[in-house]
């Protein structure tokens, strides 16, 4: 097991985000994370990448207890997130962006500076890989992609740092037929590499489609936790929809 | 999505956010050229400009720093100012070594630039507004403690010539070389560093920087001390050049190092702009001054045209940042 969480509790003030929930991802699985806005979906992946800390609950990753008090933390393990917004920098460029705040350096005497020769080459061979052939320069800003060469963008980023758990919210949001279709692509691609996986996203045709497991959230808890051939979409959608009465018997946690 | 032919200019133009000043700067030393053809073109005419520019320059790279990390920074006229006066009287007075106490009030000026920032940062308050508050506060204690009278340094000092004496006869001073170090310096830091990145980042996005890891605080707290920091510098060297601190000295320069930076390329929105850029918004303001002095122009004219030339290279470079830099 690679993230393990048991009863997260997170509370903003007087509202109780996460309300004691158990939460857990295999070695190269994918797991949809889904439900209805307010559900908690947002507020357990901040967790996971150090955003937030639980007020209660037990977080392990790779069999080791873990208190991630700050995004960097996370990172170090191996955990990336990549935001609904990317956390890209328009007037930045691709290469910039890719390695903002682990950016290489080499030493010139006693001054340590930007390793601009490496920063150029990997972006330029991040962008072949995820084949955005049509970027002229790993320099060109971000401001010139479109939504789905930024979401390709930051997947390619937090793969390049040899993420263990990758989480991607709601990678599909803004993006067309044809470029959902290669960011799913993506999140395949990624699995075979032996990377994890947790996607969060509103559209239960995407999420069933790649996932290995389904958890349903609704106002803190989790209602729902199967693997995906156990149930259709159409149910999953009943149970987001009825907040879990529906399937409440079903609810099984290997 | 077309490939064109033009690729090279493309992203040569977007990384050069100098273009709009270099523009400029043809566009008003041919004016000059051609109204005073004798005296333009000349060494000591360049000189008198540099020697201009030094103090501006010096003061703008700071505020240039400072708006690409996305702030602004007007208490620094008063630090221009109270920087050299402190010293004056620290001399004067006391008897304090004139580098032990340039040394004193540089450190000082870091920590107002700080103050400013902490107090934006932890207040949620814009710069504009913050630094403001401290423009006007530091103004009124300089003028309450001189009464409003000039103060004289009465001892001379080997770091007076090192911060700005006469290089030669021909009227080059060491502000020049300052002036030239330091953009150098800070072009690098911008442009080849990690911190250099942070910086643009932080202006463009401080969000985004800080879930990437970027302690945008630190950043933020460090370049308005740098931006101060260079202001108090500037002023020693306006105090080593005329040997005397008004308490009105500076006034205005808070804008006229804006002026620079916004020839130069910075956008006012922060995570765009260019020191490089800066040094010649610097010189090209200097020069305006200096050829219209040498055309005879009325000295109220400076002013006009300044204004004038503001607006059409802010046109220009935001011509260019839309076209080639943020357009899809």
């Amino acid at each position: 097991m690679l993230l393990e969480m048991k009863g997260i509790v997170k509370r903003f003030g007087h509202v109780e985000a996460l309300r004691g929930v158990d939460f857990h991802v295999e070695k190269a699985e994918i797991v949809g994370l889904v439900g209805d806005n307010g559900a908690g979906k947002s507020t357990l992946v901040k967790i996971i990448a150090g955003v937030y800390q639980p007020d209660a609950g037990q977080m392990f990753f790779e069999g080791e207890p873990v208190v991630f008090r700050h995004p960097s933390e996370a990172r170090a393990r191996g955990i990336e997130i990549v935001y609904q917004h990317l956390a890209l920098i328009d007037l930045l460029g691709i290469d910039r962006n890719i390695f903002l705040g682990r950016e290489p350096i080499k030493k010139i005497g006693p001054f340590k500076v930007l390793d601009k020769e490496k920063m150029e080459k990997e972006a330029g061979r991040i962008l072949q890989e995820i084949g955005l052939k049509r970027i002229r320069s790993p320099q060109e800003k971000v401001a010139k992609l479109s939504g789905g060469e930024r979401q390709s963008v930051a997947i390619a980023r937090a793969m390049h740092f040899k993420a263990k758990l990758l989480i991607l919210d709601e990678p599909t949001a803004a993006l067309s037929v044809r470029e959902t279709r290669k960011v799913l692509d993506h999140v395949l691609d990624v699995k075979k590499q032996g990377v994890s996986v947790i996607l969060i996203s509103h559209n239960i045709y995407h999420v069933y489609e790649v996932s290995d497991r389904i958890v349903v959230l609704d106002h803190g808890r989790k209602i729902l936790d199967t693997p995906k051939e156990a149930v259709t979409p159409e149910e999953v959608i009943e149970v987001i929809r009825t907040g879990g009465t529906v399937l409440a018997t079903q609810n099984q946690s290997p | 999505m077309s490939i064109s032919k033009n690729v090279k200019p493309h992203g040569f133009i977007a990384r050069h956010p100098e273009i709009g000043v270099l523009a400029s700067f043809f566009s008003i030393a041919l004016i000059f050229i051609v109204r005073v053809p004798d005296k333009f073109l000349t060494v000591p005419t360049l000189y008198s400009i540099l020697t201009l520019a030094g103090e501006l320059g010096v003061a703008s790279i700071g505020i240039a720093f400072l708006m690409i990390t996305g702030e602004f920074n007007l208490s620094i006229s008063s630090v221009y100012a109270l920087v050299p006066m402190g010293v004056v009287l620290m001399v004067n007075l006391w008897g304090v070594d004139m580098l032990a106490a340039s040394i004193i009030m540089l450190l000082v000026a870091y920590g107002i630039g700080v103050t400013v920032g902490y107090i934006t940062i932890k207040t949620g308050i814009p710069s504009f507004i913050s630094s403001l508050g401290m423009m006007m506060f530091l103004r009124g204690i300089l003028l309450a403690v001189t009464g409003g009278f000039p103060v004289r340094l009465e001892r001379d000092h080997w770091l007076t010539y090192v911060l700005n004496g006469p290089i030669g006869e021909l009227g080059l001073r060491t502000s020049a070389v300052w002036l030239l170090v330091l953009t150098a310096i800070f072009a690098f830091i911008l442009d080849w560093t990690p911190y250099g990145n942070w910086t643009y980042a932080v202006g463009a996005s401080s969000n985004t920087a800080r879930e990437l890891g970027v302690s945008v605080s630190k950043v933020k707290l460090t370049n308005f001390g740098i931006s101060s920091l260079l202001a108090g510098l500037a002023g020693l060297m306006a105090l080593s050049r005329f040997r005397v601190v008004d308490p009105t000295l500076g006034q205005g320069l808070e804008l006229e190092t804006i002026t620079s930076a916004v020839l130069g390329g910075c956008l006012l929105t922060g995570g765009y702009g260019s020191i490089s850029g800066t040094f010649l918004g610097a010189f090209l303001i200097a020069m305006t001054r200096v050829g219209l002095v040498l055309a005879q122009a009325p000295a109220y004219w400076y002013s006009a045209f300044i204004g004038i030339i503001l607006i059409i290279a802010t046109v220009i470079n935001l011509f260019i940042v839309k076209k080639y830099v943020t357009s899809g």
